[in-house]
This record gives structure tokens, C-alpha cells and sequence, in this order.
């Protein structure tokens, strides 16, 4: 009786979007609105105003960086609230030590040779993806998954011991912090020098060092990304 | 009215995506069922808006040596990897939530949680 309730409701909410559809222009047609506003400004003049071949890069960094700053913050905020919502009402920075039910067998030689093998070339093309992402598809958010989801694997595999050498201690709560840190650290750098946030160098002669500021936020983006994925997934306890 | 849903087949697809998701949302009792169902809405909206800047024969918008026009949409593009990035905090967030539910009830069955109450 729910189920079919529930069905009735979903077709009744269908048919006005399914009407809406069908009044939006065609699909893939060069004179829809949302083709013919703003995007051929960006296209035709965003590698040169911006710093980036990959015009992508150009809108989330350079034309929409205040989104991206916000944006950055947004995916701290969840760690931080992630921590605050699975450390509450326990002390310091353990979780509950449980008695697991048996001893879970290591994986095998295999599989631990395998993953060994592949930790240079992931990496490799994590760098890769991160510092080549305004001339090519990719950038910091990209490139910092593949190096996180590494990390998960080292961790599965090998043990958490061996993933948390991967970022120290001592250096681990900066890293999480390194996306809106860099955000803010280019930011407040055009403050300083052109008088606007997030201001960009805009005379022909500085294309260089548009380009280097978006790699450098690109970095910071990658870092950043790898260690907050790696922390939500440690302090969920999947390393059990 | 047929023949423009059939040209617009992209969107009817994320409109069909998003009533799945909102009926895994529905009728699922188990709470991490119900945040998949929300997933697969989030997703179908993101497949909608990246349909909507795709332009016949268009590139990847990558300037360059051997590049040639038309590019597809930048814009809903970097839009959509802000709303990925944002849809990945809101999991985090949900799944720690669900797991201190279940450490504090012991389940996550949403109608025995009501009945804790």
C-alpha cells in the first residue's frame, strides 16, 4: 500500500518535470540560453585572462574563486564536523577500542606485492593530474581523490600504521587545513598587492604568475582533499 | 510533446533518476539505504546540468594547439565539481551520524528507532 502510494506520488511528481523537458531547447543545440550568455566571453578570452588553458580551471579558479573559497571551506567544515560528531563524549583522539569478533586474516602476499607495486605509479599520476590540471583535464580536487583513495588502499592492505607515515603527525592537522589556507594565502596575497581579494595579475607581462598562483591553489586543493579523505576514512574506523 | 521529450532523452533520464532516488528515500528503512537514495538525486541533478552545457560535436573547453570550436560549457562544468565536492561533506557527515546512531540504539531500521522513542 505504501509502495504504491508512494509510486502514485512519484508519477504525479514526474509529469511537470517531464513537461518542463520537454519545453527546454534541444539537447546539444549552440543557441540555448545557457550556451549563449556568458560561456563564449570565458571561452574566447579565459586562457589569456585567466592563466589556464583548461577553461574549467579558469571559472573555478579565477573567475569563480570566491564559490571555490567557499567551497573549500565547506568540505574543512565536514571534517571538522565529522570529528566533532565521532569524537563527542569520548577522550582524545581515539575511538572505542573494540574486541573484534576474530582476528581478520592479512591479505596475501599477492595482493600486498600489488599494492606495493602500484603506491610510486598512483602517486606519480596523482602529481600528475594535480600539477598538469590548467592545461589538461584534471586539478587539485581530481588529483587529490586518486591520492586519497591510495591511501584508503594502503590502509586496507597494509595497515593503518603504514598509511599514517604518509602524513605525519606533527604536520597532519595543517594538511587538512592546506586548501583554504592556500585560498586564503593567494587571496590576501592580491589583496596586497593589486586591492582585491583573490585579485589576479592582470598585465600581459605577469601570464606567468597567474598561471604559477593557480597552480600553486591547484597544490594546496590536491593536499588538502588527500588528507581529508584520508582522515574522515581513518576516524570512521575503516582500517578495522 | 513526444517527439521533444525523445530530443531531450538526456533529461528525461536524470527526471527518471531523480524519482528512484526520492523513492529509495521513501519507502527504505534502513538509514544508509535512505542517504544512497539521496545520493542517486543528488547525482541525477548533476547529470542534468552537465546534459544541459553539452553542445552537438563540441570539445573538451581545453584551448590550445589542435584545438577547435565549438567547446562544450565551461560553466556547468565547474559548477557541478563544486556540487560533487559538496554532496561528498554532506555523505561524510551523514555516515558519522548514522554510525554514532547505531552505536547510541544499537540500529539503524528507522521505524524500531521510532518506537525507541
Amino acid at each position: 500500500m505504501k509502495r504504491a502510494l508512494t509510486i502514485a506520488m512519484l508519477v504525479l511528481l514526474a509529469m511537470p518535470l517531464l513537461y518542463a523537458m520537454s519545453q527546454l531547447p534541444p539537447h546539444g543545440s549552440a543557441t540555448s540560453p545557457a550556451y549563449t550568455h556568458i560561456s563564449p566571453r570565458y571561452l574566447e578570452r579565459g586562457p589569456e585572462e585567466a592563466g589556464a588553458e583548461n577553461v574549467v580551471t579558469d571559472v573555478i579558479l579565477n573567475y569563480r574563486g570566491f564559490d571555490t573559497n567557499g567551497e573549500v571551506t565547506v568540505i574543512f567544515t565536514s571534517l571538522a564536523a565529522v570529528l566533532a560528531v565521532l569524537l563527542a563524549g569520548r577522550k582524545g583522539d581515539e575511538r572505542p577500542v573494540r574486541e573484534p569478533a576474530a582476528e581478520p586474516s592479512p591479505p596475501s602476499v599477492v595482493v600486498r606485492f600489488v599494492v606495493r607495486l602500484l603506491g610510486p605509479f598512483v602517486t606519480m599520476f596523482a602529481v600528475y593530474v594535480i600539477i598538469n590540471g590548467h592545461v589538461s583535464p584534471g586539478g587539485g580536487f581530481q588529483g587529490g581523490t586518486v591520492f586519497g583513495a591510495l591511501v584508503i588502499l594502503i590502509t586496507v592492505v597494509l595497515g593503518r600504521s603504514v598509511a599514517e607515515k604518509l602524513q605525519p603527525l606533527g604536520v597532519r592537522r595543517i594538511l587538512q587545513a592546506a586548501a583554504p589556507l592556500t585560498f586564503v594565502a593567494v587571496g590576501v596575497l592580491g589583496l596586497a598587492l593589486f586591492g582585491d581579494y583573490l585579485a589576479f595579475p592582470r598585465d600581459e607581462a605577469l601570464a606567468w604568475v597567474r598561471t604559477s598562483w593557480l597552480m600553486v591553489i591547484e597544490i594546496g586543493i590536491g593536499v588538502g582533499g588527500a588528507a581529508i579523505i584520508s582522515a574522515i576514512f581513518w576516524q570512521m574506523g575503516g582500517d578495522r | 510533446m513526444i517527439a521533444m521529450l525523445w530530443q531531450n532523452i538526456d533529461y528525461v533520464g536524470s527526471v527518471v533518476l531523480f524519482c528512484i532516488g526520492l523513492y529509495c528515500v521513501i519507502t527504505k528503512n534502513n538509514l544508509i539505504k535512505k542517504f544512497i537514495g539521496l545520493n542517486i538525486m543528488e547525482t541525477s541533478v548533476f547529470a542534468f546540468i552537465i546534459a544541459l552545457g553539452v553542445v552537438d560535436g563540441g570539445e573538451a573547453p581545453i584551448m590550445g594547439a589542435g584545438a577547435s570550436a565549438p567547446f562544450t560549457n565551461p560553466i556547468p562544468q565547474a559548477l557541478i565539481l563544486t556540487g560533487i565536492v559538496v554532496a561528498v561533506s554532506t555523505t561524510a557527515l551523514a555516515l558519522s551520524l548514522i554510525i554514532r546512531i547505531y552505536e547510541h540504539c544499537g540500529t539503524i531500521e528507522a521505524d524500531e528507532l521510532r518506537e525507541m522513542e
